[in-house]
């Protein structure tokens, strides 16, 4: 987590004053760059107020707000349930028994290198004929989460196979057997090591909502692709869109992040007390992406 | 199902573009990936600030918004690109920022002492990252650059959406054709089947081929 | 990063995002705008609204005497397919989420034929289908009607069942305002032309244009913007949309006469032949008794120049 503090030496005042010509130098060069960017984007007439004065009234806002409602809740739901059930493939992976490990491997690899895409349209078109409709909402939550879950049973699987072999074979010289060593010693520990990756798979799996508008489903991407149509305003429409969605995500993987932050300050505060001039208890862990 | 076969030449077609786009993407993202990486451990502040921007805003803007500003909000700044350099452009600039995480994740999970060591003996940064630290990130970078590649490999598929002539362009345009979007979306998808497995193959190989047997 | 990095970056990312917020709060507070870009040809509101109640409701025995409607009168409503995002055929408007357009009246007004009733936002349910999923949609009646400017082809007759055609248009081409080399279709050989995916548009071009080299987009306005910056010579695309967008749009033009016939039916299900029949007899009333008449005016009226058309023949295309 530090190496990059030990591999140079702190700079000398020759190597500072490198430095802060280099940074004034570069920052010139970039306001440049954006200044010109901006007055090629104004000649074109992107930047006249008209373009970009409709979408501050209510009618738009509450419009890309439904867009924006319908995004977290199928994020929201598909996190619920594609979360425990990638660690549960993992485990059936990890298993003891061939069949069982066989099975999740089949599954884990054939829903990893299916494009979301083609398992919505599946969802849409071919399983109806079978007798199998769901609801709109399911029709594309069912899917992410049979993607995801694939995904992050590979995530957590790596967690488990990255934890030091010591960890488990300290738990079955206390007397702990495969499952009670697996539960109580490995994956605790396992989750921890992978958290910053499960952030960003998080982030992916709002991304994935953006495919909402095959099945239907009003989200955000959706209602900006409405705007471009009614407004005929096409970049300043796609560039809102785009600044939400940075937002969103931002804070999606920052509040991920405090979470995990503050359980972990929970769990340290209940047991030992940090030895005095210790490192700094996150220092320790896997790098925070 | 004939229709299929009788077709097959363009779905081939169209797959030998997505095997462009995913190649010239997955390596740009990797070479991009790497200089990053290393913008984001060198001591110059601004090379920091620009790395850690960088990746946040690529790694959060949804792929298919990009594309979009890229093919259609460029030319009003004065650059325009061919869709396939668009397409291509895009999928190297959001794969390295996936990319740049990975090989960082990599790098920081070398012991410390490696890098105190070749501090000690008086390597310089290049070469201590060069020649110590990153041959053995590579064995913590396998897997995670493994999904790079996967992504990257389906998410070519978002080139239809801006008229890309790839695997899923041309099955929407026969689909167009013969109404029999289930048997074509069928054979599309066991394209992008076997791409993504072959990928998922290959990093399993050097995984246990880079891996420290105990 | 050490922990305090972390936390002092996050605090940045979130002063970044705070003050996004306020921006946009301060923004809206501005209220409604009277720059608000006017849809053409579908203002809705109450003469849509009235257009649409005055259509006539069907006598309870010809709904009886067909499974299909009997059921959508059972339901309470129709289930159409087609799409919200559609200009002058069919598109939502923001401020009350009413469906709109000459597709959507159609729908409207057969729904209301069938259950009698008369708030426009009961009448139709819609699912939003692309040309992929149309007629399986309708094979597992998941819905039970299309609107959405089907064009009738043989192929798909032979999987869906097609009412009407309930209209004839034609595909047109939009180039640059100050583009004078491209007047008529036989001009797109060798250039670049793009059109929507999901249009039929597309196989027509190769037909009358084999030389032209064809760029494929999903959105209207993505497909002008190609046009104004330059990616594409030229628009290939039904008339009536095209104008409406150089309506709104001073940097194309619309040129020459449509160079292909297009007609438009309603996609019914084939399992249930009674469909087509009773939507046939439904659709020679409304041409009969002027409505069909009527809401053309109110909706491609308002752009399309010259006076109303004469509705299709039902029947004559192959395929309905």
């Amino acid at each position: 987590m530090t190496a990059d503090r030990v591999l140079f030496d702190a700079p000398g005042p020759r190597a500072r004053r490198r430095i802060r010509v280099f940074t004034v130098v570069s920052v010139l060069l970039f306001v440049l760059l954006v200044a010109v960017a901006l007055r090629q984007f104004g000649q074109h007439g992107q930047l006249a107020a008209d373009r970009w004065t409709p979408f501050t009234q209510t009618s738009y806002l509450k419009f890309l707000w439904q867009g924006l409602e319908g995004t977290l809740a199928a994020t929201a739901m598909s996190a619920l349930l594609a979360f425990p059930a990638g660690a549960l493939l993992a485990l059936l992976r990890l298993s003891l028994s061939r069949p069982v490990r066989w099975l999740a491997t089949a599954y884990i690899e054939l829903f990893r290198s299916v494009p979301l895409l083609l398992l919505l349209y599946a969802f849409l078109l071919a399983l109806p004929g079978y007798g199998v409709n769901l609801p709109i909402f399911w029709k594309l939550v069912v899917p992410i989460v049979m993607v995801n879950a694939a995904v992050l049973a590979e995530i957590f699987r790596a967690g488990v196979l990255g934890l030091d072999r010591g960890q488990a074979e300290a738990a079955s010289a206390i007397g702990l057997r495969y499952w009670p060593s697996m539960r109580l010693v490995v994956l605790p520990q396992a989750v921890r090591l992978v958290l910053p990756t499960l952030v960003a798979q998080l982030v992916n799996l709002l991304k994935d909502s953006t495919l909402g508008y095959i099945v239907s489903y009003p989200e955000l991407m959706k209602q900006g692709n409405d705007l471009t149509v009614y407004t005929h305003l096409l970049i300043q429409a796609y560039l809102i869109i785009a600044v939400l969605y940075v937002i969103l995500n931002f804070a999606l993987s920052q509040l991920a992040n405090l979470v995990e932050r503050r359980m972990r300050r929970r769990r340290i505060q209940g047991r030992v007390a940090p030895i005095a001039g210790a490192a700094d208890p996150v220092a320790l862990d896997a790098p925070v992406a | 199902m004939n229709v299929v076969l009788s077709h097959l030449t363009d779905l081939l077609a169209g797959f030998g573009v997505t095997l462009q786009l995913t190649a010239i993407g997955f390596l740009g993202a990797l070479v991009l990936g790497t200089v990053l990486a290393v913008c984001r451990v060198v001591p110059i502040a601004p090379l920091r600030v620009l790395g850690t921007v960088y990746v946040e805003f690529f790694r959060n803007i949804p792929l298919l918004s990009l594309l979009i500003l890229v093919v259609f909000g460029l030319p009003d700044v004065g650059v325009t690109y061919s869709l396939f350099t668009s397409a291509a452009l895009c999928l190297v600039l959001s794969g390295a920022s996936f990319a740049c995480e990975a090989i960082r994740g990599g790098i920081n999970s070398v012991p410390i002492g490696q890098a105190e060591a070749a501090r000690a003996i008086g390597l310089t940064f290049r070469q201590s990252l060069g020649s110590v630290i990153l041959p053995q990130a590579l064995r913590t970078m396998v897997q995670p650059l493994t999904n790079v590649f996967i992504g990257v490999a389906l998410s070519s598929s978002l080139a239809a959406a801006i008229g890309v002539a790839e695997l899923t362009n041309r099955t929407q345009q026969l689909t167009l054709r013969y109404a029999e979007a289930v048997l074509f979306f069928l054979a599309s998808g066991a394209f992008y089947v076997v791409l993504a497995l072959a990928g998922a193959g290959a990093g399993g190989w050097l995984e246990r081929k880079v891996a420290i047997k105990r | 990063m050490s922990s305090t990095q972390l936390r002092r970056g996050g605090k940045r990312g979130w002063t970044v995002v705070a003050a996004a917020i306020t921006l946009l709060g301060a923004a809206a507070g501005c209220g409604d705008s009277p720059n608000a870009p006017a849809l053409p040809g579908a203002s809705g509101g109450e003469g849509y609204d009235a257009l649409i109640q005055s259509a006539p409701v069907a006598p309870t025995s010809l709904v009886d005497a067909s499974p299909w409607a009997s059921k959508i009168r059972a339901q309470g409503n129709l289930r159409v397919g087609g799409t919200d995002a559609g200009p002058l055929f069919s598109i939502k408007s923001l401020d009350n989420g009413e469906l709109t357009g000459f597709d959507a009246g159609l729908s409207q007004m057969l729904a209301r034929y069938i259950t009698g009733k008369s708030a426009v936002k009961d009448l139709t349910t819609l699912t939003i289908t692309t040309v992929d999923t149309r007629e399986a949609l309708l094979q597992n009646s998941s819905i039970d009607a299309v609107f959405a400017t089907y064009t009738i082809t043989p192929p798909r007759a032979a999987k869906v069942d097609f009412a009407g055609p309930y209209y004839e248009s034609g595909d047109a081409i939009m180039t640059k305002k100050d583009n004078t080399s491209i007047n008529s279709v036989a001009d797109l050989n060798g250039k670049t032309v793009v059109t929507e995916a999901d249009s039929t548009a597309a196989l027509e071009i190769k037909k009358f244009a084999p030389n032209a080299n064809l760029l494929l987009f999903q959105h209207d306005p993505e497909c002008v913007a190609a046009v104004q910056q330059g990616r594409a010579d030229a628009y290939v695309l039904d008339q009536g949309i095209l104008v409406s967008d150089a309506s709104s749009n001073p940097a194309v033009k619309v040129v020459g006469q449509p160079f292909t016939h297009e007609p438009y039916g309603i996609g019914l299900p084939k399992q249930d032949p009674s469909a087509k029949q009773f939507v046939n007899a439904w659709l020679q009333t409304m041409f009969t008794s002027g409505q069909w008449a009527k809401l053309w005016k109110a909706t491609l009226g308002t752009v399309v120049q010259g006076a109303t058309p004469e509705p299709p023949k039902i029947g004559s295309v192959p395929g309905s």
